[in-house]
């Protein structure tokens, strides 16, 4: 029998991670990317590296982890942001980067300053790829959240690896069901907030 | 699925009242057109006058709206759409040829369609491609993006005429091409046109091209067809101001005796110019590169004679320089009288000539291009 | 880490014969997907109507996360192979599907419009020109679907269909750090390389069928 409670707790536990590591990753991804705008070669070794890493699947990662910092939610965090990180700093760096040539000479030509046309050319230009790639990285957040509970982060995925070793059906859906209206809940909300952010010139 | 021959000869084309509508705008209205078997009618006016949707018409990418298109008494609707395109040769500006194919398999994909075994195909490309002076030994399995542009529109051009259709449809085939490329493409086409006695129905912007190729030239305007006639009629009764201007912008020939050379020729753009010490291999790459087919080989300002590529790639693996194939071709100074050294050059059978100011070589003369300008 | 300790470690997981059961899996469900996802991308291209409402789906599905999609299967195909093969095969119709899809409705119209002129019919169209100037694309599809077909693979130790996710399980469970790493480390080793692989086969495809 799987109480409510039971359901909150971890499904409180799960969100904890989720939102942590989205924030963490945020706060890491975007700076590097603008860094990477300004040097070719940081930009060229970011795209590699990310489109690599990329093609790493989760559950090595995860398991790769364990022997170099541990169990519990930190090691989980570490694991799930070194997934994260890439999507978003490769979508921010694309975004910022393809912006039309001459507008940046335009730009350069009516005197602003580098600061400048980040702010006001390149920055809005990129929205549209930064929020696809924040919404990406956020159900891979999800999915992966899920999976950690392997290594000790308790959550969502706890219940369900609980049933898997249980056989109890009833354990397995209280975690996969409100892992997956989470993740259907995302989609709704980045959608919604990509409308709503990005302008309409842009749709 | 071999699709039946249609007709073998073209002996009229005719219009009648037809209309087409965009978006409530007239792209053609009302139009009434009768084409004689055999003629080369050229279709001319501003863009948006509806010369091309005029052409797309005959092969029904394009359906009237109202009105009926007849070939040789045969109301088109009533054909199989497919079948009526294989019956019909299709030339456009931009080509079209399919980048995943090489040019054998462009050329003969409408046979191969048509179930033509493999050794009538690969006859019968050759044979056009040798058509279009294009070798084919060494054309055949290349991609189009390893051609020229001039090259790969010669390949469309072999390519429309694979099934060998009594009717070509040309949309501004050497619209594209830079000015001395497209003189020479033209004067080919004109011999290539008298080999291949097809009725050919032409849109072009260019009136001068118009002038040259033309039995008959047709002037649109605003979706409506102005007027019709030989380039005498026109020049000599247009029906309109818009007629009679279109047609003087391509009247050089006023005082035919006091023309001098310099009014004529065609100027030289610097790429055109070779050493004479270049490679024949790195020449042939240049000559890609800037999509030309003609050469101007100099030792240093002085020009010593003229390579064409297609020559120059019939070479094979050598180690020549172009100096050595430069054919040599006569020279005239800009300010020469016109009338005396085409006198000249007709005797002694030349199709090109240099121009030269002070000694610097300035530009190209072609004799039968002047001519046709001329008649 | 000697040589001698890493053949050790290789050899007390049969990681050989994980790797036959981890690239068997993937295999089949790649070489399925494929043949469903180009259909329906070529089916939703001739129905234009319902490629949306279809497409829309297939985006829902990959919303869902891994782990919760391979249990939800479980009633229907039991524990192993089949489940995760199925779940892999879910996740990557939609990148094929819509590759194919996009690609196909993409063609250079020039060229679509050249081929109506010479006399192809439609069939002629889509299989001699529209599918293989789509081609590029096409495998652009295939390689989103190979990394996340690898993923769940690897997940699919979890609800025991073995290959190299049971090794890395066998690891963290005995916590033996060796098999974690040798494990984990050869997992995403093959991924990048079969990653590399389909990215090179890409790049070929376009040089060969791309536009120029």
């Amino acid at each position: 029998m799987v109480t409510i409670e039971t359901i909150l707790g971890h499904t409180g536990e799960h969100l904890v991670l989720l939102l942590t590591t989205l924030f963490v990753s945020i706060c890491i991804s975007l700076p590097l990317a603008f860094a990477s705008l300004y040097s070719k070669r940081v930009g060229y070794v970011i795209m590699k590296f990310a489109n690599l890493a990329q093609a790493v699947p989760s559950f090595a990662v995860v398991a790769i982890v364990v022997p170099l910092i541990g169990i519990g939610f930190y090691p989980a965090l570490i694991a799930i942001l070194l997934r994260a990180l890439l999507p978003i700093i490769k979508n921010t760096y694309i975004g910022l980067s393809t912006v039309n040539a001459s507008m940046l000479d335009y730009a350069d030509g009516i005197g602003l300053n580098k600061w400048q046309i980040l702010r006001y050319i390149r920055l809005p230009n990129a929205y549209p790829a930064i929020f696809a790639g924040i919404k990406f990285a956020s159900i891979l957040i999800n999915s992966i959240a899920i999976l950690t509970a392997y290594i000790g982060s308790g959550g969502l995925g706890e219940l369900i690896f609980d049933g898997l070793v249980g056989f109890n059906n009833e354990k397995i859906l209280a975690g996969a069901i409100p892992a997956i209206l989470i993740a259907l809940t995302l989609d709704v909300i980045f959608t919604a907030m990509e409308k709503k952010l990005v302008p309409d010139y842009r749709k | 699925m071999p699709s039946k021959r249609i007709f073998d000869r073209i002996d009229s084309i005719q219009l009648r009242g037809v209309t087409k509508k965009y978006e409530g705008r007239f792209a053609i209205n009302d139009l009434t057109l009768d084409i004689e078997g055999g003629e080369m009618l050229i279709l001319i006016g501003p863009s948006g006058s509806g010369k091309t949707t005029t052409l797309r018409m005959i092969n029904r990418l394009i359906e009237p709206d109202s009105g009926t298109i007849h070939i040789n008494g045969q109301d088109i609707i009533e054909l199989e759409q497919v079948s009526l395109r294989r019956n019909i040769g299709y030339v456009i500006q931009n080509i079209g040829l399919f980048p995943h194919m090489t040019i054998a398999e462009n050329i003969g994909l409408v046979a191969k369609l048509e179930g033509w075994d493999k050794e009538k195909i690969s006859e019968r490309v050759k044979y056009l491609l040798d058509f279009v002076s294009l070798p084919s030994e060494m054309f055949m399995n290349r991609y189009p993006h390893q051609l020229s542009g001039g090259q790969q529109q010669r390949v469309g051009l072999a390519r429309a005429l694979v099934m060998d259709p009594p009717l070509l449809l040309m949309d501004e085939p050497f619209g594209a091409l830079d000015p001395i490329l497209r003189k020479q493409l033209q004067e080919e086409f004109c011999i290539i046109r008298e080999k291949l006695g097809k009725t050919i129905i032409f849109v072009t912007h260019d009136i001068e091209e118009a002038f040259k190729l033309a039995d008959r030239i047709g002037i649109m305007d605003d979706a409506k067809l102005v007027q019709i006639g030989t380039a005498e009629e026109l020049i000599f009764h247009p029906a309109n101001d818009m007629v009679a201007s279109i047609v003087d912008t391509g009247k050089k020939f006023k005082h035919l005796d006091t023309l001098r050379i310099r009014d004529l020729m065609t100027p030289l753009d610097n790429k055109y110019v070779h050493a004479a010490s270049l490679a024949v291999d790195e020449a042939i790459d240049s000559m890609l590169a800037k999509d030309i087919e003609l050469a101007v080989v100099s030792n240093g300002n002085e020009p010593v004679g003229i390579v064409r590529l297609p020559d120059l790639m019939r070479l094979g693996e050598t180690s020549d320089t172009i100096g050595d194939h430069a054919v040599s071709v006569p020279s005239f100074a800009s300010d020469e009288l016109l009338e005396p050294s085409l006198k000249d050059l007709h005797e002694k059978g030349h199709s090109i000539a240099f121009v030269t100011d002070n000694g610097r070589i300035s530009g190209f003369l072609f004799p039968n291009d002047v001519f046709r300008q001329l008649v | 880490m000697l040589l001698s300790d890493l053949m050790n470690v290789w050899e007390a997981n049969s990681l050989t014969t994980r790797t036959i059961e981890h690239l068997t899996m993937f295999s089949i469900a790649i070489v399925i997907a494929s043949i469903i996802g180009v259909s329906l991308g070529i089916y939703l291209y001739s129905r234009p109507g319902i490629a949306h409402p279809v497409l829309n789906f297939l985006n829902v599905v990959e919303t869902i996360p891994d782990i919760p999609l391979l249990v939800l299967l479980l009633p229907i195909f039991g524990l192993g192979e089949e489940p995760t093969i199925v779940a892999s095969i879910l996740y990557s119709l939609l990148p094929i599907t819509r590759n194919t899809y996009t690609g196909l409705k993409e063609v250079d119209q020039q060229y679509v419009d050249i081929a109506h002129a010479m006399g192809l019919s439609q069939r002629d169209i889509l299989f001699r020109v529209r599918i293989p100037l789509s081609l590029p694309m096409i495998a652009g599809g295939l390689r989103i679907a190979l990394v996340f077909t690898m993923g769940v693979v690897t997940l699919g130790g979890l609800i025991a269909a073995g290959g190299l996710g049971a090794a890395l399980i066998a690891g963290i469970q005995l916590y033996e750090v060796g098999t974690i790493l040798v494990a984990g480390i050869w997992t995403g080793l093959l991924a990048v390389i079969l990653d590399g692989f389909a990215g090179s086969i890409e790049k070929k495809l376009q040089r060969r069928y791309g536009t120029w």
